[in-house]
């Protein structure tokens, strides 16, 4: 469904992404890793299109992306999360997610009050339930900056999902959280695939990658330097001399 | 019978809230305008010639000018869609100081009883006799005013409530997501110019019969400034905000004679103060939902 296509991005000398290829199956959880600085986010940005790419071609459902807008890439399907988090912090949880939907009858609905979304609106139910999704049931009200950070991840996750896209991309869900927490994302990214979204989750927490996706796309100073399966990943030479180094001994 | 004086403070001060309004509905979007006193004298212009040369009703009048302030409005915001921060505040402030400087230049006298009447550059636009002709009382027109400006903080409640102002607060909370989010902000930043240009429009056409006479040196930078300090000191999370800085500057300020010299002076520290201590208002965000969440549970007990 997604195909990346000899994807390159400078950023004045510094090549950030170069030559990246990838192939994404619809229904597949992907996983890019590499150390700091791989370009693993630059990748994000790009296919969420917050920046131009300077080479190479980006098809996603058979389209290209790369005349697109931003928003208009949310439209055909695509929605992101953020490493940093990012959350309207002026807006209550409820809005937050509320916002994200934007179906043809809530545009058409742009005057009409909150509030009557928030009592018996059409949208109420989805809402609701993805606030259950999120475990924020009891917080619909709450104003997301006065949110607890764990709590305003799962936010996150929901607001990115609520525009219900086809592709998701994660990117680092999972940094800043202990162990508890990663179960429970991990159980939520499954069921994110399992209402159809194919998603591609760029982490550094080992745990999570390897346990929950199938395929698995190494990035080293902008390049794919391996792809495969988890556990090819694992036993890997090259990867494990891009994180550790080259051993002595070679 | 209340004091003319005391009226005409009051009076002002409805006024002068209107584009304070209109200069907060763009801040909430996150766009620093300098330049909506080019709507307001737009529209006192257009205003003022409809009533006093063409003989129009003030109400027609109202409309004409303001959507005349909407009109340019929204054609500055087609403009200046691609630029934000500093450059956008530049721009506005840009094309206010071509209108002013156009309405120097503006020349459009006809000759009524004898007397020629009209716009005269420099001299300005004197003669704006509707008020008079029409036998309105101080109070009366006072009465207009407060009218329209409860009609407009009415809409813009109606607004803050909907998705639509949610989106105008997104995209002042943060462009980048909310693009991410799959909203155009074109649309809404186009929109939120327009509503801002007739707001402060209907101001503009109240303001020049009020007065009776306008000059284009009313319509310069520090009635822009102003405005937009008036809804950094009252607040930015509701629309009451932007009123309660108009009354602290034109109710307190100005009226009160101790400071009368220093008047400028107070209120320039009082916006530094503001925007070091409190720089979205006494009124931000924050504090309205705490005072609202506080009204929820009191209602419920």
């Amino acid at each position: 469904m997604l195909e990346v296509k000899s994807l390159s991005k400078n950023f004045g000398g510094v090549k950030a992404v170069r030559e990246l290829d990838l192939a994404v199956n619809a229904g597949d959880i992907i996983g890019v890793i590499g150390p700091n600085g791989s370009g693993k986010s630059t990748l994000v940005n790009l296919i969420s299109g917050v920046f131009p790419a300077t080479a190479g071609e980006i098809i996603f459902q058979g389209q290209s992306l790369s005349k697109l807008s931003p928003h208009a890439r949310v439209k055909a399907g695509v929605a992101r999360t953020f490493q940093n988090i990012r959350l309207f912090p002026g807006l209550t949880v409820w809005q937050n997610l509320w916002v994200a939907r934007n179906s043809a009858e809530d545009t058409r609905a742009e005057g009409i009050s909150y509030r009557w979304f928030r009592k018996s609106g059409p949208v109420k139910n989805e809402i609701d339930a993805m606030l259950e999704f999120s475990g924020l049931a009891d917080k619909g009200d709450e104003l997301a900056s006065n949110l607890a950070f764990g709590e305003q991840r799962r936010l996150e996750l929901a607001r990115a999902a609520a525009t219900k896209p086809s592709l998701l991309l994660l990117d680092e869900p999972a940094a800043g959280m202990n162990h508890d927490e990663i179960r429970d994302l991990d159980r939520r990214i499954r069921q994110l695939r399992q209402q159809g979204m194919t998603i591609i989750l760029i982490e550094h927490v080992m745990d999570l990658v390897m346990g929950i996706t199938d395929r698995i796309a190494v990035l080293n100073f902008g390049s794919k330097i391996a792809e495969g399966e988890p556990a090819a990943i694992q036993e890997n030479k090259s990867v494990q001399e891009a994180y550790l180094g080259q051993s002595d001994d070679d | 019978m209340p004091n003319d004086y005391l009226l005409t403070v009051i009076s002002n001060i409805g006024m002068i809230s209107l584009i304070a309004l209109s200069a907060y509905l763009l801040l909430i979007s996150g766009e620093i305008s300098f330049g909506q006193q080019a709507y307001f004298g737009i529209s006192a212009y257009a205003g003022a010639i409809a009533t006093t040369l063409w003989g129009w009703p003030l109400w027609l009048a109202l409309l004409f000018g303001s959507s005349l302030a909407a009109l340019a409005a929204g054609f500055v915001g087609l403009l200046t869609l691609r630029i934000s921060g500093l450059y956008f505040s530049i721009a506005t402030l840009a094309f206010a100081e071509m209108v002013r400087l156009s309405l120097f230049k503006l020349t459009y006298q006809i000759e009524i009883d004898g007397e020629l009447i009209g716009p005269n550059g420099a001299e300005g636009f004197g003669e704006i006799r509707w008020i008079f002709d029409n036998d309105v009382s101080v109070l009366e027109y006072t009465l207009l005013i407060y009218g329209i400006l409860l009609l407009v903080l009415f809409f813009l409640v109606l607004i803050e409530r909907s998705r639509l102002g949610m989106i105008f607060r997104m995209l002042g909370q943060d462009p980048l997501l909310t693009r991410v989010q799959g909203l155009n902000p074109v649309r809404y930043k186009v929109t939120a110019a327009i509503l801002a240009g007739f707001i402060a429009g209907l101001g503009g056409t109240l303001y020049a019969h009020s007065f009776t006479y306008i000059e284009p040196q009313i319509f310069n930078m520090m009635l822009g400034v102003h405005a937009l300090a008036y809804g950094l000191i009252g607040g930015l999370g509701t629309v009451l905000g932007p009123l309660i800085g108009v009354a602290i500057d034109i109710g307190f300020l100005e009226s009160v004679r101790v400071i009368q010299g220093y008047r400028m002076v107070v209120f320039g520290g009082l916006v530094a103060l503001m925007l070091i201590f409190m720089p979205r208002g006494i009124f931000d965000e924050k504090r309205v939902y705490w005072l609202k969440s506080i009204a929820r549970r009191w209602f419920r007990a």
